[in-house]
C-alpha cells in the first residue's frame, strides 16, 4: 500500500485513488470546484492544484516538483505533495483570481475565495460569463453522466464558451429534474416553479409539472417521472403509480387509515 | 499502365522494381511540373496543361517525352518550378507563355532557356540545376529527397525510387525489438514540438498491456508560418505510410489513423489515393509481404482546432468528440484512444522511419548534434528572400540558414529576430544568430523547435506586436477548457492591447511574466502551459520595447498606431497630392508640385499616405 | 415539418457503417452535401446514431469548418498565418470587412460573400494569401484584394 505525504504527514492510500481523495480522508482542506465525488474528475478549474515530488532525475541533484491537480493525478506509488507551499498557494490564488475577475457576482466564490484567502482580483473582468459561470462542466456532466438526458452541453470555444441546449433553444431532452442546479458551485442554474411548469434556468426548458393532489406542493417533473418508471423497474412504476400525493400528504394519509383500521 | 498483382514477399518488391526500372527509357525526355501548394497558387496547373499539350502534339518518334506533376521542391518562393531532364534543368517562374519556349528549346533542342534559370542577386552567377543553387546546396535532404522528383499519386514512382524496401527490411529482417533498437540507436526524437526520443517511445507503447493498440499520424500542423508536413503528405505520402507500417510492426499495432488538417484538401487527396494504391499491392491490408503480419490505415480530417495537435485533443476528436484534451498523468501510450496503447507520432518523424531503417541507426545518428540527430524540415518564412521549405542537419547555425540558404532580408532591412517552435515558440534576437540549431539549443534560448517554423522578422517588425499576434491567435485557439489558459490569456492580451494602444502601465510587463508563471503551472494542456512563451520570450531579449511602448508611449519599430507619426519629406514629396486625394480625413494639405504636410491635429495614422506615395516622400517619425 | 434529406443522412450513415466514433466524418460529409449543417438533418442524425444532439452541437460549434448557416455564393478564406500576418493580412481583412459589410464566420448581407479568416492555409512563400472558393490568390495588397473581390462580384452579377 502506497503512502502518500502531504505537507509532511504520512497517509495511507490505495492504488488508483487521488490526491484530494486522500487528503480529504487525512483531514486536509483542498479548494474545489468542479470536482464531485459522484462524477469523473473534469479537471478543468485547476483550483485544487497542489505540488507533488516528480523526484530526482539522474541529472539533477534536487528534487523536481511539479504542480498537478489534486482531484485527478492518481496515485501509483508513494508520494510526496505539498498543499500548502508557497509555489501551490501562489498557483491555487492566482487561479482564484482569474475566476473572480470573470465572475465577480457569485457569492459562493466569493465565499470560497475568503477561505482561501483571497479578497480581491487584480485583474479587470475581460470575459463574459453566463450569470456567473466560470465554465466548470459539472451541470452537463451530471445530466450526461448521472442522469442520462444529455440536455445540455458546452458549446463553443475559447472565450466563448457556454453551457446550452442545442441551438441555444429550449431542450427538448430536459427532464427537469434540477440536478444540473443542485451540482452547480456558483449558483448560475436556477429552478423556478411555476403554476403548472418548472424551468430550468438559464436554459430555458420548461417542462410539465406535477403538483401534490392534496395540497398542491410542487412535486417532481411529469419527465422525472416517466424517467424514473423506465429506469427502476416494476417496484418502482408501483411506488410511483399511485396518487400524485406529497411525502408529507402521503404520511398523513397512511397515519388515517391506519387509525381507521383500529376502529 | 496496368496495375500489377498483388505483391505477396519481399522478392516479388525487388522483382517489381527492377521491371520498373527496365521499363525507363534511359532516351526519355521528362518535364516535371511542381504541383505543390505553391506552384498550384502561381498557376502550375495551366503549365503542366500546356506541356501535356505540347506532348500530345509532339511526335514522339525519335524520342519519348513524359510530362508529368510532382510534390513540392520546397523553393515556394520561385515558383512555378519545371525541371527538364535530363539535365535536371531547373526552370523558375515559370508562366504558361513560357512553355513553347522550352519545349522548343530545351526539351527537344537540348539547350537551356536562361532568361528562366535561377540568377544569384549578388554574384549574378546563374544556376542550371539545383544543386548550383545557394538555397539548395546547403541542404541535406532526406525526407524531403523524393519531394520534387516522383509524381506523388503514383506508387510505381515510389516503388522505383526505392519506396517499401525499408518495409520489406524490417518485415523481412528484423524482428519488433529490433526494429525498436534501430529507431533508438538512430537518436530520432518527435519531429512535432517536444522532440521526445521517438525510439523510447516505440518502447513504452510496445510494452503497454493492452489490445487492441494504435499507431496514429499527426498531420494536423496547425502551426503559423509551417507548411513541412503538408508538403510530405502531399509530395511523398507513401513515406509516411510506410513509416507507419514500419512502426505498427514494431509495436503490434494493426489499427492506423492518420490526422490531417482540414485546411489541406490536397494531402487528404494524395494520401487517400497512396492508401488505396498501397492496399491494393498489398502492402497495407493482410499479411503484408508474406510476414503474417496486418496492418490498414485510415484518415480523418481535423475540424478545423489548433489545440486538436495536442495529443489528447487529437484522439478526442478521432473518437467524434470535441478536441478537448485531458491530463495525461497517465501518457497515451498506455492509454491513449479509447483507452488503448496509441503511439501518436508527427508527420515528419514517421518520413524519417524508413531512411533510418534502410541506411542504419549508425549513418543517421552521424548527421546532427549530440542530442539531436539526423536533419530537420524547416520553413523558411517572413522577411526573407527565399522562402521556401529547406532541410539540413541539426546543428546548423541560425545564420547559416537564414543568410546562406536564406539570402538574408530583402530591401536592404536588418535583421531582428526568429521565431521558431509557433505559438508555443519564442523570438531569437540577432545576437544568437551563430547558435547552432538543435533541439536543447533552442529551448535554451527561450524558444523550442517545434514543428519547424521560422519566421523571419525585420527592424519594422514591433515584437510587442507580435507577441499580441501570438497571444491573439492562442486566445481564439484555446479549447476554453481549463481557467488558466481561457482567463489567463485573455487577461495577458488585453495587456498586450493596452500596451500597443499606448495605455500602457507601470507594472504591466511584471503582471505579464506573473501569469506566464501561472499558466505553466496551472493550465492543462501543452498548448496552455506554453502560450505565454511568445510574451516571455520577447520581454526577455526586448524588454526594452516593452519599455518604450509603457513609459514613452513610443513604438520604437513604428509599427503600432499612434506610438509614431507620419510626416511628409520636404526634399522628397514633389507635390503630386495623391496622398491628399486618398487621405480619408483630409489632414493633407498642399499646393500643386510643392511639398505638401499633414495636420497631426486631424491624422488618424491610418498610413493610406504612407502606402500610395509613389516617392517614399511619407516618413514615419 | 420541412422536409429532411432523409437518404442523405442514412446514406452518409452507411459510408461509416454506423460507427459513431466517425461523428466528425459524417459531419463533414453532411455539409459537404448540404453546404452547411441544417438543425433538422443533425436531428436525425442524433436519432439514427443515437448520439445525443447536445453532444452534436456541442462538436458542430468548437470546430472552426462546421457551419450552421448557409454560406453565401462566394467563400473567402483569407489567411491570418504569422507571415500573412507580418505582411499585412491584418489590414486587408480590415478593409475587406468595411468594404463588403463583412464579420469573421459571417455572410455579407447581400449573399455574396462568406468570410473565414483561417489560422494558415500552409502557403506562406506568397503571402499575404487569400484562398478564394478553393482558389489560392498569394502576394495580395489591400487594393488587389478589393479588387479581386469587386470583380468576382461582378462577375456573379451578370450570371
Amino acid at each position: 500500500m502506497p503512502t502518500v505525504t502531504i505537507d509532511d504527514e504520512p497517509c495511507e492510500a490505495q492504488i488508483g485513488e487521488t490526491i484530494l481523495e486522500v487528503a480529504r480522508r487525512a483531514g486536509i482542506w483542498i479548494p474545489t470546484l468542479c470536482h464531485h465525488a459522484a462524477l469523473e474528475p473534469y479537471a478543468a478549474c485547476r483550483i485544487c492544484v497542489v505540488e507533488i515530488d516528480r523526484g530526482r532525475a539522474p541529472t539533477r541533484s534536487v528534487g523536481r516538483w511539479q504542480i498537478v491537480t489534486s482531484c485527478n493525478y492518481p496515485i501509483r506509488r508513494d508520494l510526496t505533495v505539498r498543499v500548502n507551499s508557497q509555489r501551490a498557494i501562489r498557483a491555487r490564488h492566482g487561479v482564484m483570481e482569474l475566476l473572480l475577475a470573470r465572475s465577480p457576482e457569485s457569492p459562493e466564490l466569493g465565499e470560497l475565495a475568503a477561505r482561501m484567502g483571497v479578497d480581491t482580483t487584480p485583474y479587470p473582468k475581460v470575459t463574459e460569463a453566463q450569470r456567473n459561470c466560470i465554465l466548470c462542466g459539472l451541470c452537463v456532466q451530471v445530466c450526461d453522466e448521472i442522469i442520462g438526458a444529455s440536455a445540455i452541453s458546452l458549446v463553443g470555444r475559447s472565450v466563448e464558451r457556454a453551457v446550452a441546449a442545442p441551438f441555444r433553444m429550449a431542450s427538448e431532452d430536459c427532464i427537469g429534474c434540477g440536478a444540473c442546479a443542485q451540482v452547480c458551485p456558483v449558483g448560475t442554474i436556477v429552478v423556478r416553479i411555476h403554476e403548472d411548469e418548472v424551468e430550468i434556468s438559464p436554459f430555458k426548458s420548461r417542462v410539465k409539472l406535477r403538483r401534490c393532489a392534496e395540497c398542491g406542493r410542487p412535486l417532481a417533473s411529469e419527465p422525472v417521472k416517466e424517467a424514473l418508471c423506465r429506469r427502476g423497474g416494476p417496484t418502482v412504476v408501483e411506488m410511483l403509480a399511485g396518487e400524485n400525493l406529497c411525502s408529507r400528504c402521503k404520511r398523513e394519509k397512511l397515519a388515517r387509515e391506519l387509525l381507521t383500521s383500529r376502529k | 499502365m496496368p496495375r500489377t498483382t498483388r505483391i505477396e514477399t519481399a522478392v516479388d518488391l525487388q522483382q517489381y522494381r527492377r521491371q520498373l526500372l527496365a521499363e525507363q527509357d534511359p532516351a526519355t525526355r521528362r518535364v516535371r511540373v511542381c504541383l505543390g501548394t505553391g506552384c498550384t497558387a502561381k498557376g502550375a496547373p495551366n503549365v503542366l496543361e500546356r506541356f501535356h499539350q505540347a506532348a500530345k502534339e509532339f511526335d514522339q518518334e525519335s524520342f519519348a517525352v513524359e510530362t508529368k506533376c510532382t510534390g513540392c521542391h520546397g523553393f515556394c518562393e520561385r515558383g512555378p518550378i519545371v525541371v527538364v531532364d535530363p539535365g535536371n534543368i531547373f526552370y523558375q517562374n515559370v508562366k504558361e507563355e513560357d512553355v513553347p519556349e522550352i519545349w522548343r528549346e530545351s526539351v527537344v533542342g537540348g539547350r537551356v532557356v536562361e532568361r528562366l534559370l535561377y540568377k544569384d542577386e549578388q554574384t549574378g552567377k546563374i544556376a542550371k540545376t539545383p544543386e548550383e543553387i545557394p538555397f539548395y546546396n546547403a541542404q541535406r535532404r532526406i525526407v524531403l529527397a523524393l519531394g520534387g522528383v516522383i509524381d506523388p499519386t503514383r506508387i510505381e514512382e515510389y516503388l522505383a525510387a526505392g519506396g517499401y524496401a525499408a518495409l520489406a527490411k524490417a518485415l523481412g529482417s528484423m524482428d519488433p525489438d529490433e526494429v525498436i533498437e534501430e529507431v533508438t540507436n538512430s537518436g530520432l526524437r518527435g519531429r512535432g514540438g517536444g522532440g521526445f526520443p521517438t525510439g523510447r517511445k516505440w518502447r513504452s507503447a510496445r510494452d503497454a498491456p493492452g489490445e487492441p493498440k494504435y499507431v496514429i499520424a499527426n498531420g494536423d500542423e496547425g502551426d503559423p508560418g509551417a507548411f513541412m508536413d503538408r508538403s510530405l503528405m502531399e509530395g511523398v505520402p507513401h513515406a509516411v505510410i510506410e513509416g507507419m507500417i514500419i512502426g505498427a510492426y514494431a509495436v503490434g499495432s494493426s489499427h492506423g489513423y492518420i490526422y490531417v488538417r482540414n485546411e489541406y484538401p490536397l494531402a487528404v487527396e494524395h494520401l487517400t489515393t497512396a492508401i488505396e494504391q498501397a492496399r491494393e499491392m498489398g502492402l497495407l491490408g493482410q499479411n503484408i509481404l508474406g510476414s503474417g503480419f496486418s496492418f490498414d490505415v485510415r484518415i480523418n480530417r481535423g475540424g478545423g482546432a489548433f489545440v486538436c495537435g495536442e495529443s489528447t485533443a487529437l484522439m478526442a476528436s478521432l473518437e467524434g468528440r470535441v478536441g478537448e484534451p485531458r491530463a495525461k498523468y497517465i501518457h497515451t501510450v498506455e492509454s491513449g484512444l479509447h483507452g488503448k496503447p496509441s503511439l501518436l507520432n508527427n508527420v515528419e518523424t514517421w518520413a524519417n522511419v524508413p531512411p533510418i531503417i534502410l541506411g542504419g541507426a549508425d549513418w543517421f545518428a552521424s548527421l546532427g548534434t549530440e542530442k539531436s540527430k539526423g536533419t530537420k524540415v524547416f520553413s523558411l518564412v517572413g522577411k526573407v528572400k527565399n522562402t521556401g521549405l529547406v532541410e539540413v542537419p541539426m546543428g546548423m547555425t541560425l545564420r547559416q540558414i537564414i543568410y546562406d540558404i536564406g539570402g538574408g532580408i530583402p530591401n536592404g532591412k536588418a535583421f531582428k529576430a526568429v521565431q521558431t517552435g509557433g505559438p508555443s515558440g519564442g523570438c531569437i534576437p540577432a545576437k544568437y544568430l551563430d547558435e547552432p540549431v538543435d533541439f536543447d539549443r533552442l529551448t535554451q534560448l527561450g524558444s523550442m523547435m517545434g514543428s519547424g517554423g521560422m519566421i523571419v522578422m525585420d527592424e519594422d517588425t514591433c515584437m510587442v506586436n507580435v507577441a499580441k499576434y501570438f497571444l491573439g491567435f492562442l486566445k481564439e485557439e484555446s479549447c476554453g477548457k481549463c481557467t488558466p489558459c481561457r482567463e489567463g490569456v485573455a487577461q495577458m492580451l488585453h495587456i498586450l492591447d493596452n500596451i500597443t494602444k499606448g495605455e500602457g502601465r507601470e507594472g504591466d510587463v511584471e503582471r505579464l511574466e506573473q501569469l506566464g508563471e501561472l499558466l505553466e503551472d496551472t493550465a492543462l494542456c501543452a498548448l496552455g502551459k506554453t502560450a505565454a512563451y511568445p510574451v516571455l520570450s520577447t520581454v526577455r531579449h526586448f524588454r526594452e520595447e516593452y519599455e518604450a511602448h509603457i513609459h514613452e508611449r513610443r513604438c520604437p519599430a513604428k509599427e503600432c498606431p499612434g506610438l509614431f507619426r507620419y510626416e511628409i519629406d520636404v526634399e522628397s514629396c514633389t507635390g503630386c497630392g495623391l496622398c491628399a486625394k486618398k487621405c480619408p480625413v483630409e489632414a493633407i494639405t498642399g499646393e500643386r508640385k510643392k511639398p505638401h504636410t499633414i495636420d497631426l491635429e486631424k491624422c488618424t495614422n491610418c498610413g493610406t499616405c504612407f502606402d500610395v506615395c509613389p516617392f517614399s516622400a511619407v516618413v514615419k517619425v | 415539418m420541412p422536409e429532411t434529406k432523409e437518404n442523405t443522412v442514412a446514406q452518409i450513415i452507411r459510408r461509416y457503417a454506423g460507427d459513431p466514433d466517425m461523428l466528425i466524418p459524417m459531419m463533414q460529409d453532411l455539409q459537404a452535401e448540404c453546404d452547411y449543417l441544417p438543425k433538422a438533418e443533425l436531428k436525425e442524425l442524433s436519432g439514427r446514431l443515437c448520439v445525443p444532439l447536445a453532444r452534436i452541437y456541442s462538436v458542430a460549434t468548437f470546430y472552426a469548418s462546421f457551419r450552421l448557416m448557409p454560406k453565401g455564393d462566394h467563400t473567402i478564406q483569407l489567411c491570418m498565418g504569422t507571415v500573412c500576418f507580418l505582411k499585412g493580412a491584418g489590414k486587408i481583412a480590415q478593409v475587406i470587412q468595411r468594404e463588403f459589410e463583412l464579420v469573421p464566420g459571417g455572410t455579407s448581407p447581400d449573399g455574396k460573400f462568406t468570410f473565414s479568416p483561417v489560422n494558415c492555409v500552409g502557403a506562406c512563400a506568397l503571402a499575404p494569401v487569400m484562398v478564394l472558393d478553393g482558389e489560392y490568390h498569394g502576394g495580395l495588397a489591400v487594393d488587389s484584394a478589393v479588387e479581386l473581390l469587386h470583380k468576382i462580384a461582378e462577375e456573379t452579377d451578370k450570371v
